[in-house]
């Protein structure tokens, strides 16, 4: 089963990119920079929170559960300076206040958190980012905390609000990092060296001596306006463990994403393999792999928006609340690998704004099957849920003030201009990133 | 090792990135040793089951009645049971453990008096009278809340004749790895008497005898204290470190430390690296021999690896020189640990994994001489096992506990 997810997700990459008919030389993002049309400085601003009421059967424990929270609180903001030479962009999240126990969403995992999706830093990010033209390209070099250069967009920049289960296999965030930057054309590519330590806490700040202990690249192809290819891999050392003694990981993800006009219309396809790796005894140790496609649409006044996806996640020993998994890990061993088959849909009703404030309610209905890849484990669904067949029902408004932003995890010439995905952006929608 | 089908063809084109001896303390004699090529198949008397409530942890076995504890349960109470070991194992009883999810270790003590079960999520020690050892009786648990983040393992033992307990806390909560010794006089009050922070990242488990303690610290390789019986003072409220050393690969997990009272011999301690695993599915890691004739700088001169295993716990029938080690889903392995086991021809010798210093090979020096569980048709996950008169029980997290015979010397 799992191949066949697998072929599917490279083939809709693959025909995503084949539906475009040529390159695109100079698609709309800072590919050159002409000081004369642009401003000397630039200030985008956006806030965001989403009040929801989560409903899952079962979770965590074997019984069902229900959540009142308020999720991704965040302030977005990007300073352009030197026209646009120079730029901060931060994001700043409360989540650390709202959901200091996570959000409930079953299936995801990562953090010490399980079933619930952890909260992230209170600094989510915080980059500045300097860029130049050489010749026919352009450069851009960024550091500070945020996305290492791999994978696809933070979840909470696309329209499902619910995590995928695979949000630690397709994503790097909030890391210490220097990443380099050249653009040519359709083309990017980007280098980073950042360390590997995830945070443990809210208001964990990344520690200086794992700064350079790992490293990914990522390619990033235009083809169109509206279309983008990106395949990308990373060593990342002991992401789980502060202190540098837990296993590597290596990294490997491919996706590709169409956005049309105005945010309208939105695919993305994306595969991503993570392994585990033993250094010491250069040995891998496990595997997980995941598949997802999703995408949103416009339909007149309504949001529908679809996400399937297959991933695999470890299993660990959970503490006595039944969401938590000790950070660190009292050794290197999992109960199991749990594949997961989830089908997320989401309807979102039209929005409605006061001066700069949109609300979009929504709703999301997730069916989630769940097996053990391995029949000789001891973590199995039935033991964990006592059953492998769970829902999770979420309802909730979009709140907003502000231009939405349309991407989140890229940096200087690498940043991709675009609409923002019209399901997130009722109301106050811009035509621009940021 | 445990992927699923993949695409790694199609995405490498894509990303494309990316021995010698020394002196002993005590020389060895030149006693016959077991140079079998073809290890024997270890024979099981019988099995203990309680499938499929438990996932079975480790044992401690006195006399003909057993206790194994369990582990990652779905709930935080708790269980270890008791077995009667006088033939086929047959569970007579269990205990349950409240506010924990997971019961560690357990041990008894010498006189048979006290049993002790670590724990951990949450974190204690829970001491139990044996005046009947069918049915432990609850004396205290030990939670001060410094190991509440959990309690590893828990060890027992006796200096100048007291009894002591040895627990290696684990970290978290922003706090580092400790060691906490306690004072078991009275088992019904633990008194803290040491706490030591130490471990990279852990410390898992200890080995004590004779007032030396063998600490296991995971990438810090493996200390060795006087606590009162290495002549440098040391005392359990107050350790002194005698020696250390690295073993290859790090993740030391436990340690024992061999006496063989045939040959007199102390001079080497088997130490166990605890690798990645995946529980009931895969494990890692390799059995490594230590030389310890000399405290102040131990060595490492063999190792004993098991293809698509990792080892865990050990015991020892020193009478005989029989080491068993738990190997997970390698089952059980017996290695003939008599005489000199630091000096070996080049053929002998093999590369551990990661390494680029050949050391002896217990295999390739015909030290393997026994493999138990694996042909009983049914995968097995072997957490521990002890020695105790002639049978060798082990405690299998899938199947519950089975009782093999021991392995001869021929």
């Amino acid at each position: 089963m799992r191949m066949p997810v697998a072929r599917t997700a490279v083939l809709l990459a693959a025909a995503t990119a084949l539906a475009s008919a040529r390159l695109h030389a100079q698609h709309a993002g800072h590919v050159m920079m002409d000081t004369s049309t642009t401003p000397r400085s630039t200030m985008h601003v956006m806030a965001q929170a989403i009040p929801l009421f989560t409903r899952a059967v079962p979770t965590a424990g074997g019984n069902a559960g229900s959540q009142l929270a308020v999720s991704q609180v965040l302030v977005m903001a990007r300073l352009g300076f030197w026209h646009d030479r120079g730029a901060i962009a931060t994001t700043l999240d409360a989540e650390g206040l709202t959901i200091p126990n996570g959000e409930f969403d079953t299936g995801a995992y990562g953090e010490g958190f399980v079933d619930r999706r952890h909260p992230h830093t209170y600094v989510h990010e915080l980059m500045v980012t300097g860029r130049g033209v050489i010749g026919a390209a352009s450069w851009s070099a960024a550091g500070g905390r945020g996305f290492a250069p791999f994978g696809t967009d933070d979840p909470m920049m696309r329209p499902l609000e619910k995590f995928p289960v695979n949000h630690h296999l397709s994503q790097i965030l909030e890391r210490l990092a220097a990443i380099g930057a050249l653009r040519l054309g359709p083309a990017m590519l980007e280098a980073a060296a950042f360390g590997g330590d995830e945070p443990t806490h809210p208001a964990s700040v990344p520690r200086l001596d794992r700064f350079g202990d790992s490293w990914s690249v990522r390619g990033t192809v235009l083809p169109t306006h509206a279309t983008e290819l990106q395949a990308s891999y990373a060593r990342v050392a002991s992401p789980e463990d502060v202190t540098g003694a837990g296993l590597g990981q290596r990294k490997r993800s491919i996706s590709a994403r169409y956005i049309g006009p105005g945010g309208g219309r939105y695919v993305l396809a994306e595969w991503a393999k993570t392994v585990d790796h033993d250094a010491s005894r250069n040995e891998d140790a496990f595997g997980y792999e995941s598949a997802l496609v999703e995408g949103a649409v416009r339909a007149g006044p309504l949001g529908i928006a679809l996400r399937l996806e297959q991933s695999e996640r470890p299993e660990e020993g959970r503490l006595a609340e039944p969401f938590r998994t000790p950070r660190p890990a009292s050794d290197l061993s999992i109960d199991g690998i749990t594949q997961w088959r989830v089908a997320t849909l989401q309807l979102a009703a039209p929005g409605t704004s006061i001066h700069r404030v949109s609300g979009v309610p929504f709703m999301e209905l997730a069916r989630l099957w769940a097996g053990a890849r391995d029949a000789r484990s001891v973590a199995t669904p039935d033991r964990l849920y006592g059953t492998s067949r769970l829902w999770m029902l979420t309802a909730g408004v979009r709140l907003r003030a502000g231009d939405a932003h349309a991407r989140m995890g890229r940096y200087g010439v690498a940043d991709i201009d675009g609409p923002a995905i019209g399901t997130l952006a009722s109301g106050t929608m811009s035509p621009h990133a940021h | 090792m445990h992927f699923t089908p993949r695409l790694s063809p199609l995405l490498g084109l894509v990303l494309g990135a990316a021995c010698s001896s020394s002196e002993a303390t005590r020389p060895d004699t030149t006693l016959p040793v077991v140079t079998s090529s073809s290890p024997v198949t270890m024979s099981v008397v019988g099995r203990g089951d309680f499938k499929p409530s438990r996932i079975s942890g480790e044992i401690a076995v006195r006399g003909n009645t057993a206790y194994t504890t369990s582990w990652n349960n779905t709930t935080t109470s708790s269980a270890y049971y008791i077995w009667d070991v006088s033939g086929t194992p047959v569970l007579v009883d269990s205990v349950t453990v409240d506010g924990a999810r997971t019961l560690g270790d357990v041990a008894v003590s010498d006189d048979g008096s006290t049993l002790v079960v670590a724990t951990e999520s949450s974190g204690s020690l829970a001491t139990y009278s044996l005046t009947n050892p069918r049915k432990p009786v609850l004396l205290t648990r030990f939670a001060p809340a410094h190991i509440t983040v959990g309690v590893h393992t828990a060890k027992i033992g006796r200096v100048n004749g007291m009894l002591y307990g040895f627990l290696s806390i684990d970290p978290g909560g922003g706090a580092k790895a400790q060691l906490v010794i306690v004072d078991l006089a009275n088992p019904a009050a633990p008194q803290e008497i040491n706490t030591t922070s130490i471990g990279n990242p852990y410390v898992h488990d200890t080995f004590m005898r004779d007032g030396l303690l063998f600490l296991g610290l995971w990438n810090d390789g493996v200390a060795i204290w006087d606590i009162g019986g290495g002549g440098k003072g040391g005392t359990p409220a107050a350790p002194v470190e005698l020696g250390r050393v690295k073993t290859v690969n790090g993740k030391v997990h436990n340690i024992w430390w061999v006496k063989d009272p045939v040959t007199g011999s102390n001079r080497y301690a088997f130490v166990g690296e605890e690798s990645s695993g995946n529980v009931g599915v895969s494990s890692s890691g390799d059995v490594h021999v230590i030389d310890v004739s000399d405290m102040s700088a131990p060595r490492e001169v063999a190792f004993y690896t098991v293809s698509g295993a990792g080892t865990h716990n050990f015991s020892v029938d020193e009478p005989n020189g029989i080491l068993y080690a738990a190997y997970y889903n390698g089952g059980v392995r017996a290695l003939d640990v008599r005489g000199t086991l630091g000096t070996c021809t080049d053929a002998q010798k093999s590369l551990p994994a990661g390494s680029t210093v050949a050391l002896c090979d217990l295999r390739k020096m015909g030290r393997e001489v026994g493999i138990g569980l694996l042909d009983q048709g049914t995968p097995v996950f072997v957490w521990g096992v002890q020695y105790v008169g002639g049978a060798v029980y082990a405690s299998d997290m899938n199947n519950g506990i089975w009782k093999l015979r021991s392995v001869t010397r021929p």
